[in-house]
Formats: C-alpha cells, sequence, structure tokens
C-alpha cells in the first residue's frame, strides 16, 4: 500500500474549533475520517471527538492487518460512534444529545468505500475531474440537484446549513455508502468539512487536486476557502491521499506500508478541527451534454456510412 | 440492488418517433432490443437503452420509473451507450452492424440500426450440435476477422464476442453485433453498469478490473478462440476465471484430433491461452493462421513469455 496523505485542520474565524480529523493505517488498510460538530447544539466538538476517536479504535481493533467487510466495518463503526454519542449525554443528563456530520473511508487492495452522515463531503478524483463524491444529506443541496433552485439561491438559502442526517441528534442516522471504488495510479480522495467545499466554486477543489500534489493543493484550497469565507470563515478541515501503486516512481513525503509489522498503526489525530454551509453539484450529464452527443453521434452516421 | 427484476418493454405497434415497434428482439440487463419499422416500412432494430438496476418500466407506461438516487447514475450510463454509438457510427463494414440513427425519446435514448435477417451463430451451434464442419468455421471467422480488424483499426475493442453476438445473415455474412461493452474506460467505477460478461468468452484479463492496460486485440482473440472452441464442442467452454483457478479445459487438439485439422486446432488453442502474450496479438496474425492451413502455430515458450512480460512492465 503506497500513499501520500495530508490533513489539515483550522478553526477559520469561530472562537472554537469543531471540525474533527484523523487518519490512521495498518499495514494493508487505510482509514480517513472527518467529522464536523453541530455549532448549533450543545458540545458539537464533543460529538466530533467521539466519532472521530470511537471510528479510529474500532479501525485498529479490526484491521489485523486487512478489515474482513469494509462496509460491514464502515456500518459498525458509524452507527455505534452514534450511540457512544447518545450514551455520552445520557451519562451527564445532556438536555439534548450533541451532533456531528461524518464522512469516513477505507482503502484496502486499491479499492476505496466510503460512508457519510451529513454534509461533510468526501470527492474521489481522478485526472482533475470527479469521478465520485457523496450526496449531502441536505434539503437545500437536494433541491439544487433536483433542479428546484439555482446554486446560487442555495447559497443565501436560510435552511442552507439544516442537514437532516448526523450521528447523535435524536433519530437514527441516515448513513449512505459508496460503491466499491477501484483506484488507480494518481487518484486522488478529498475528505472535507463544508468550511471547505461551501466556499469554494464546485470544480476548484477538483482542479486544484489535478497537479496530483496533495501537499500542496491542500494548504492552498484551505487558505482560498479561509479567504472567501471571510470574517465569518467557518471551521476547515481536510485529509487528501493521493493513491500510488508500487510501480510508481517514489515522490517525495509518501508512505509505503509494505515493511510495517501487521499488527502495528500509525495514527495521526489532530487535536482541534470543525464546520457548516454551502453548494457545488454532482458530476452530471446535463441535458445538453446529451443532446450534444446525439448529434455528434448522428454527424458521425452521416459522414462514415456510405 | 435486486437484478432480477425485468423492464416491460415498448408494446407491438407503439409509434417510436418515426418508427413502430414490432416485437422485442431480446432483453439485456443493459438494454432492449426491438424490431421496428421505419416509415418506408424497412425493418430495423431499436436498441433502447434501459438497465434494468437503475430504471423499471411498468406494464402500459412508456416512461421508465428511476429512483432519485440513481439519477446521476442512469445518465452516467448513457455515456457507455453514446461510446457504443459513436464507436459503431465510425465504422462502415459489411461484417460490422450498422447504425443508422440515435435518438432521445421516454427519458433514454435509442440506437437505430440495420436489421438483419439470419441468426446467431449461437443458434446455428445449437442446431447443428457437433456436426460443424472445419470449412464452415474457416470461412466464418476469417469474415469475422475482416470486421474485427476494422474495429481494432478504430482503437476499439469489443469485449465480448461470443456466438450469440455474431449474427449470420442469410447470404452466411457474420456480422458482429452488440458493441455494448465496447467502452474503453467508463465502466469501472460504477458497479450497476459493469458490463456483464459472459463466461466461457471473456478472456482472463477482463476479469481484472483495475488492470486496464492488461486489454488490447489479444483480449478480443480469445473470445474469437473461445467461440471457434463453442463451435467444436456446441457448448461454452470453461469460464477463463475459473481456468486461472484450475484448467479443465481439454485443449482443442486433444479433444477432436480426429475431426477437425491439427493446424485449426492449434490455432483455437493459441487464441486461448491464459497469457495473453502468448496469443496472437494482432487479428491480422490470426487471419494469417487461418487462411493458411499449412501455416505452423506458434508453440508457447517460457522464455518468450517472460521477455515479453517484463517489457512490457517496463512500458
Amino acid at each position: 500500500m503506497k500513499f501520500t496523505i495530508y490533513q489539515e485542520s483550522r478553526p477559520g474565524r469561530r472562537p472554537t474549533n469543531e471540525d474533527r480529523i484523523a487518519y490512521s493505517y495498518s499495514r494493508d488498510s487505510l482509514l480517513m475520517v472527518v467529522a464536523d460538530g453541530m455549532g448549533g447544539h450543545l458540545h458539537g466538538e464533543v460529538a466530533a471527538q467521539i466519532a472521530v476517536q470511537y471510528i479510529t479504535e474500532a479501525f485498529q481493533r479490526e484491521a489485523h492487518p486487512l478489515l474482513k467487510d469494509p462496509f460491514l466495518f464502515l456500518s459498525g463503526a458509524l452507527g455505534n460512534a452514534h450511540h457512544a454519542i447518545l450514551d455520552y449525554a445520557a451519562d451527564r443528563f445532556l438536555p439534548e444529545a450533541p451532533r456531528t456530520t461524518c464522512v469516513a473511508c477505507i482503502v484496502q487492495d486499491s479499492i476505496a468505500y466510503w460512508a457519510h452522515a451529513g454534509d461533510s463531503r468526501l470527492y474521489a478524483i481522478r485526472g482533475g475531474r470527479i469521478l465520485a463524491q457523496t450526496r449531502d444529506h441536505s434539503r437545500v443541496q437536494r433541491m439544487v440537484e433536483d433542479g428546484l433552485i439555482t446554486a446560487e439561491a442555495a447559497i443565501h438559502h436560510p435552511a442552507r446549513n439544516r442537514i437532516f442526517s448526523c450521528l447523535g441528534g435524536a433519530s437514527a442516522p441516515q448513513i449512505d455508502y459508496s460503491k466499491k471504488t477501484p483506484l488507480m495510479t494518481g487518484d486522488i480522495i478529498v475528505l472535507c468539512t463544508d468550511g471547505v467545499w461551501g466556499p469554494l466554486p464546485s470544480d476548484v477543489i477538483p482542479r486544484a487536486m489535478g497537479s496530483g500534489n496533495v501537499v500542496q493543493a491542500t494548504p492552498a484550497l484551505l487558505n482560498q476557502a479561509e479567504a472567501r469565507g471571510g470574517d465569518n470563515a467557518d471551521n476547515l478541515s481536510m485529509i487528501a491521499i493521493r493513491w500510488e501503486d508500487n510501480y510508481a516512481e517514489d515522490t517525495l513525503g509518501s508512505v509505503s506500508t509494505k515493511t510495517m509489522p501487521i499488527d502495528s498503526f500509525t495514527t495521526q489525530m489532530e487535536a482541534f478541527a470543525k464546520a457548516r454551509k454551502g453548494t457545488p453539484p454532482l458530476p452530471n450529464l446535463s441535458d445538453e451534454d446529451i443532446e450534444r452527443a446525439i448529434q455528434e453521434i448522428n454527424a458521425a452516421i452521416r459522414k462514415f456510412s456510405k | 440492488m435486486p437484478p432480477s427484476q425485468a423492464n416491460v418493454p415498448l408494446p407491438p405497434g407503439y409509434q417510436l418517433e418515426e418508427y413502430r415497434i414490432e416485437r422485442q428482439l431480446s432483453l439485456g440487463g443493459f438494454s432492449i432490443v426491438y424490431l421496428a419499422f421505419d416509415k418506408d416500412g424497412t425493418p430495423v432494430a431499436i436498441k433502447e437503452y434501459l438497465p434494468n438496476s437503475l430504471a423499471l418500466r411498468s406494464e402500459g407506461d412508456a416512461l421508465p420509473s428511476i429512483a432519485e438516487e440513481n439519477v446521476a447514475t442512469f445518465r452516467y450510463g448513457m455515456k457507455c451507450f453514446f461510446e457504443e454509438g459513436r464507436a459503431l457510427a465510425k465504422i462502415s463494414h459489411p461484417n460490422v452492424v450498422q447504425v443508422l440513427n440515435f435518438f432521445r425519446a421516454n427519458e433514454t435514448v435509442y440506437m437505430v440500426m440495420q436489421y438483419e435477417r439470419g441468426r446467431t451463430l449461437q443458434e446455428h451451434i445449437q442446431k447443428h450440435k457437433g456436426e460443424i464442419r472445419e470449412s464452415f468455421i474457416r470461412t466464418v471467422f476469417a469474415r469475422l476477422l475482416n470486421g474485427l480488424r476494422e474495429v481494432h483499426t478504430h482503437k476499439l475493442l469489443h469485449l465480448d464476442i461470443k456466438p450469440s453476438n455474431v449474427y449470420l445473415r442469410n447470404d452466411g455474412q457474420p456480422v458482429l453485433i452488440d458493441f455494448g461493452a465496447a467502452r474503453q474506460t467508463l465502466s469501472i467505477d460504477t458497479p450497476l453498469l459493469k458490463p456483464m460478461y459472459t463466461p466461457g468468452f471473456a478472456a482472463p484479463e477482463q476479469y481484472n478490473n483495475t488492470r486496464r492496460e492488461l486489454l488490447g486485440p489479444w483480449t478480443d482473440i480469445y473470445s474469437i478462440g473461445a467461440s471457434m472452441y463453442a463451435c467444436m464442442a456446441a457448448a461454452a467452454p470453461q469460464a477463463a476465471d475459473q481456468r486461472l483457478d484450475r484448467d479443465l479445459l481439454v485443449p482443442a487438439p486433444k479433444r477432436w484430433p480426429d475431426k477437425y485439422s491439427r493446424q485449426l486446432l492449434e490455432t483455437v488453442d493459441w487464441c486461448m491461452r491464459l497469457n495473453y502474450l502468448e496469443r496472437p496479438q494482432s487479428v491480422f496474425a490470426l487471419q494469417k493462421a487461418l487462411a493458411d492451413k499449412e501455416r505452423s502455430v506458434p508453440k508457447p515458450t517460457f522464455l518468450g513469455g517472460l521477455r515479453k512480460h517484463v517489457r512490457n512492465l517496463m512500458k
């Protein structure tokens, strides 16, 4: 397993950072997790901390060195993290359980698996273009995707920060799972909170990652998002990896796990991190794209048929 | 995802733009093919993009229902369908099915192709179980390879050659049909749209989705070999992924030494080597072997294979 990884979390202009991020890897499996504690709720950072810590610890218990079933792991880890947050609230007689978004990704055997609740996002990027991404659990975002409102209108929509799924909270989270996504050399996976994707136009993240240099692109993107966020910049957090296969040229600062003992882990958990808001659409084939493809094909038919 | 659901075809008599549907010809996981007539009464085959894992049409409806979460994937899969259209539109060859039109209706897309009268090679094999002669195999496959060569010239791979995708026209000419798998890069990340390789005819390298760069003319050539084998055996050969695990395929030269010429049997065996480097590397090389009954077929050499393999790794 060979990859380059970079993670960073900043408070933005907020007094506290309620984002939490972590990655952990064994010899053959990699976990990345990003959580955004919800500021409107009591102890948002506590919920995010519990989620990240719980999921990381579960990973260290189970990835020896491979997870048997990554989706089953994600389902168990996110579900149990939700209950751990509820238990925390119950133990302390909190009037309301704290809440957090969560997106977690496993890569093993060069296949990526991810799951999320809320509006922290994952992008899988190949050649500067989005290969796959999570769909926010946000009604406003869904309205944009359905063409009911414009992306522009969404930025100012009063309910833009409302999400309908999270860990903690009164109702059980809706957790969505990715497809098994095989990675090729040079593929990039980005996990980030809405403090990063919210202020940025939708094509900025894939384009910036097109360079393949996650170590430079990640802080550059955070700078950009923070600047655009202005005086009200939210907490910003991001983890990015560049996946490399074993034949690829040696990249500066890349990690090779081949020589790691089977039972060891390397874990990097940021102590402070947080975020909330935003709007880019799915990589979709638009009506115009379809019309153009059909015209192209019909032109070719006329040109090449006798 | 329940793959067992079947889509209801458009009913006979349905007016689809300028075409009138006559009946359904075939139903695949990815599409439905209809026989229809254009406004001059000329029969055409119309292929409707309708992956049943994503879109379902109920009895009495023309529009399929697509779950909200599947809309993006459905549209993405359309790209694959366009790839097939693009691929075929550029090829005009008597042994490759001809595309006549492409249009959008019922919230999906349709490809109109020339309708060929005849039957598939699969049906021919079923009808003449075990009595297919060497001259038939040589003639049909030599012509089919002319078409395949044209396909490869356009930098395309068919990737799903099998007897049921070879149509035998009434005049005896074989026509290569169904280029649904002939997409080069799109299928990797969408399991719901993954082409359904037919066990027995797909090359071993097709089972390894992450190494697309291993696919080449030799991949289609494996399928050609397997199709020739199927003509002789009247059944599909053992699937390549199982062969990799435990090769139970009786080589053609061992199985039919008294029925077909040694040279033809060795050619089949040559096409079906598990190591793609040991197969004919181009259609032209295979055509030469099929055309010349005297020509000897290269034996696999360990060093030769190794040398090529090393060269490939260095690329």
